[in-house]
């Protein structure tokens, strides 16, 4: 039995009460389909040789920089397509002002702006060693590994080192919004929960309603037990993850809700599943406005927590980055990658799960989570691993105090 | 004011104009068409600016869904009122987004909805009056590039 | 089309008050342009007409295309000059019309 810690005040009376009896869950069998198999339409990419939040395998960079034998014969305008190449890694614009490169179309900033690299008094050799594997020049660097990652050929890089030394003069922006250094940073405005807006709210107001209601397999509905969800949940799922001993993993709403359901009504509601994704995003719905507060102080919790933070530093898939490159206040947060905004760590959950706009479609924090990986071209897990857990719990303790705003509405 | 792209004005000039079908066996206007559909509204006139104030924002998180709204100062009498109102994203697929018809009793030729954008793009609104004017306004709407590709 | 629209509208007016009317029905609004994962083009399905009476008369209508976004959002006005009833429809590409009516009461 777990109760949440006190690390910003206490928690509720009622939710001591409910945790006072432990909640009946399935322990047998996973919280998701097996085998997991990835979305239909995401990319299908071979990722397996490169390090995930399961393995290390990714190759070693070079022990030192690379000398050319000869010079570099490069073209200029096949380095400037490759450039602003999408399909290569995001490619050199998601980071990298570039001068001509891409139109000055809503290039990124996580990178020094390279317009005059051509006159910074870098040699070819430098140039070539920096795009192959930055890190024999700094072992913290954010760039990928284009080279030792195999994701550009040795020609292709030569072709990007041509480009770059033609680079010399300032970007010119078609429109102030292009510039990084000038774009503002969006704020989500939008009422999230407004209806009209927001079509993640319908699960709130009819989905999710009906669901309770269901009877299932076991003869029973949510209903049975909790006839009063709207008081008796006022502040549980700001509470989550927590740390569940049965299970020995961190444990967050989704896969609470496919193994609390199979226990007491008999219902199959699997993470991921069109139920499993109405009730999680009520659930957290009924605790808005309350401050999320996980329990990161008993033992188990405490390693938990730890893990998580080691997973958030830790580099994978073949652009080679940790959620910490990319939202680690210290690193690249609160700047661009090509149109989008990199968030901090806090800030990034209490709206979670959420219509994303560009889906059309609701996503929990765990389909957030695989979709990270699979952008980064690494392997993603199934929604129900632990280091999924061990990573929300570690997520959930950086948004201490912010307070629910469920469904969210995003990009 | 561009609304239509050159290919299609080509197409325009020896294409045929489709009539409004009402028949349960549609087939869907080809951007040629879409293009003359325009044509048809705007009677090749170039809309006077400056009357209806157009709601766009300036860059979009992706092309799913734009909020856009407008609202047109002009009389809604019986007299005097704005009829027909046209939507048009020059660089989608069919240039046509939308077409509304205002009657006296509308109160106010004001109205929002939420369009596609297949990338960044100028959108134009234009605006016939029952005392035969034709009014306009454009915003270009910038559609943002995402950062990760997939 | 299972799904009941949504309308946001005033249930009173002073006379001949201009009123904000809000919709929305849930639609795929199948632009015609989608491939499925096998390639092939998904067919176009959407919503194309929209409209809107009071006490028979019409407010305010709508052709749509595939540009307009999925869970097609119209908000408009309309002057009330008297009670009555406004009603709603909408037209789906394959003939079937979904309809909504609301009261309204001039006080």
């Amino acid at each position: 039995m777990i109760l949440a810690a006190s690390m910003a005040g206490g928690i509720s009376m009622q939710t001591r009460a409910q945790n006072a009896r432990q909640a009946p869950l399935a322990i047998d069998g996973p919280a998701s389909p097996v085998p997991w198999v990835r979305y239909a339409g995401w990319p299908t990419r071979d990722t397996s040789k490169f390090n995930s939040l399961t393995r290390l395998v990714s190759p070693a960079p070079p022990k030192a920089p690379l000398k050319l034998e000869k010079g570099l014969t490069g073209d200029p305008a096949a380095g400037q397509k490759l450039a602003a190449d999408r399909s290569r890694g995001g490619s050199c614009l998601a980071c990298h002002v570039m001068g001509p490169a891409g139109g000055a179309d809503l290039p990124g900033n996580v990178g020094p702006d390279l317009s005059e690299i051509g006159n910074a008094g870098r040699d070819e050799e430098w140039l070539f060693n920096y795009v192959n594997d930055a890190r024999v020049y700094n072992s913290d660097t954010v760039m990928p590994p284009w080279g030792t990652h195999g994701i550009f050929s040795e020609s292709e890089i030569g072709d990007i080192v041509a480009f770059l030394k033609t680079l010399k003069s300032p970007a010119k922006f078609k429109a102030a919004l292009d510039d990084p250094m000038k774009r503002p940073a969006p704020i989500e405005q939008r009422d999230n929960l407004d209806a009209l807006i927001n079509p993640a709210m319908w699960l709130i107001e009819e989905r999710a309603p009906a669901l309770w209601k269901a009877t299932g397999p076991a003869g029973a509905s949510c209903a049975s037990c909790h006839s009063n969800p709207v008081q008796a949940f006022r502040t549980w799922a700001a509470a989550m993850p927590r740390w569940e001993p049965r299970l020995n993993k961190v444990l967050g709403v989704e896969e609470f809700v496919a193994r609390h359901a199979k226990a007491t009504t008999g219902q199959s509601w699997l993470m991921q599943s069109e139920e499993n994704t109405a009730l999680s995003t009520y659930l957290r719905y009924l605790a808005n406005g309350a401050p999320m507060v996980v329990d990161v102080a008993g033992p188990e919790a405490k390693g938990a927590y730890q893990r998580g933070e080691a997973l958030s530093t830790r580099k994978i898939g073949a652009l080679n980055f940790s959620c910490a490159d990319c939202h680690g206040a210290d690193k690249s947060a609160s700047k661009w990658i090509r149109g989008q905004w990199l968030g901090e760590l806090r800030g990034q959950l209490d709206h979670f799960p959420t219509w994303r706009t560009s889906q059309q479609s609701v996503w929990d924090i765990r389909k957030r989570f695989q979709w990270c990986q699979v952008a980064i071209w690494a392997d993603d897990l199934p929604p129900d691993a632990p280091e999924y857990g061990d990573l929300e719990l570690y997520l959930a303790a950086q948004n201490t105090g912010q307070k629910l705003s469920v469904p969210g509405i995003r990009h | 004011m561009r609304f239509i792209s050159r290919r299609d004005a080509v197409r325009l000039i020896g294409g045929t104009v489709l009539a409004g079908s009402g028949a349960a066996e549609r087939s869907w206007a080809t951007p040629a068409q879409d293009s003359a559909e325009i044509g048809r509204f705007t009677d090749g006139r170039t809309g006077e600016p400056g009357k209806i104030a157009l709601d766009v924002p300036e860059i979009a998180e992706n092309g799913n869904s734009v909020t856009l709204s407008f609202d047109i100062d002009h009389p809604m009498t019986p007299e005097r009122h704005v009829t027909d109102v046209l939507i048009v994203a020059e660089n989608n697929p069919s240039p046509r987004v939308a077409t509304f018809r205002f009657t006296p009793m509308s109160g106010r030729a004001t109205a929002a909805t939420r369009i596609r954008l297949a990338g960044t793009q100028a959108v134009t609104v234009m605006a016939k009056t029952s005392d035969g004017k034709l009014l306009m306004a454009q915003r270009q709407v910038k559609v943002t590039v995402g950062g990760c590709g997939g | 089309m299972a799904e009941k629209p949504r309308i946001r509208i005033p249930k009173q007016a002073a006379k001949n008050e201009v009123v904000e009317i809000k919709t929305l029905i849930a639609h795929l609004m199948e632009s015609g342009q989608r491939k499925d994962p096998s390639g092939r083009i998904v067919p176009r399905k959407i919503i194309n007409r929209f409209a809107c009476s009071f006490n028979g008369k019409p407010v305010f209508e709508c052709e749509l295309e595939p540009a307009i976004a999925a869970n097609p959002y119209l908000q408009f006005s309309a002057r009330v000059e008297e009670s009555g009833v406004f009603s709603f429809s909408w037209t789906d590409d394959d003939g079937s019309v979904i309809t909504a009516e609301e009261k309204i009461t001039v006080v």
